[in-house]
């Protein structure tokens, strides 16, 4: 089963899919109306919104777990480690 | 030999995995690596070889309760589970994972960003299921008008409300075993018109 790359959830059935294409990647939540994917800047604040609408969190910190969830997703994954690599993050 | 070698370094790290659980749950996160050593019987060193850093360690524990959790919440969407028995679920794998889930709930505000960001992950996973669920109940009218993230947040509440003070709820033995089909009637009691 194919897991979309910029959100992580399961694609079970076509309709999962962005525009109902088995071929793509991404899924349905992850597409814009033209059919391709979200931007970095569009899917954090989808993922951020959804945070705030499931979880109730404050902003900053639904946004802050929504960039810890990005960093672990294919789409994402790149660009944020680059951005980071120079902050000295590790421990 | 090259698989031999493998298979013997997969084990070791499982064995960290797990003696760190049952340490981590025994005496919290600021327990020191040489218990978890020592409970999973390797030396010192071998657990930064398998875990750079103590953080690490920590998000694999997280990210393999993770696992687990999401394992049964995917089986029980495939088979059209209602909202009683998605709750039941979900208090059957937090009792297998009682006392990590435990320290959680009380030390999350310590944990490094990182561990804490993927607490919340776990959430918002059960969260997604929880309102795939709801959501036909909802749209039947059947339940009270309450923002969903407060839905949500009553019954985590609740469940880490007996937890937190299990030693008054169920001095000895599992709380959530023993309170497990009341928390469940009672909560659907409160949301239910
Ligand atoms: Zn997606």
């Amino acid at each position: 089963m194919k897991t979309c790359i910029a959100c992580g959830m399961p694609m079970k059935e076509k309709a999962d899919f962005a525009m109902g294409d088995e071929s793509k990647d991404y899924c349905v939540h992850c597409a814009n109306e033209d059919g391709s994917m979200h931007s970095f800047e569009e899917q954090k604040e989808a993922m951020t919104g959804f945070i705030i609408k499931t979880q109730g969190l404050a902003h900053e910190a639904a946004e802050s777990a929504a960039l810890s969830m990005m960093r672990k997703l294919p789409a994402w994954k790149e660009g944020l480690g680059v951005r980071e690599k120079g902050l000295g993050v590790r421990g | 030999m090259a698989d031999t070698r493998r298979l013997q370094k997969e084990q070791t790290r499982e064995k960290i995995v797990a003696a760190a659980i049952k340490v981590y749950s025994q005496q919290g996160f600021a327990a020191p690596t040489t218990a978890i050593a020592g409970e999973a019987q390797v030396s010192h060193g071998s657990i930064f070889v398998h875990f750079p850093t103590v953080e690490s360690l920590l998000i694999c524990l997280l990210d393999s309760f993770a696992q687990d959790l999401t394992a049964e919440l995917h089986m029980l969407s495939e088979s059209g589970g209602d909202v009683e028995k998605l709750l039941a679920m979900h208090v059957d794998v937090l009792i297998k994972y009682e006392g990590l889930y435990k320290r959680l709930t009380k030390e999350a505000v310590y944990l490094p960003e990182e561990a804490k960001n993927t607490f919340i992950a776990i959430q918002s996973t059960v969260s997604i299921h929880f309102w795939q669920a709801l959501e036909p109940e909802i749209s039947a009218g059947a339940i009270k008008l309450v923002p969903f993230h407060m839905l949500f947040n009553t019954w985590l509440g609740l469940i880490h409300y007996y937890l937190l003070n299990g030693d008054l709820f169920a001095p000895r033995g599992s709380v959530l075993r023993r309170y497990k089909s009341t928390l469940i009637e009672c909560y659907m009691a409160l949301i239910k018109k």
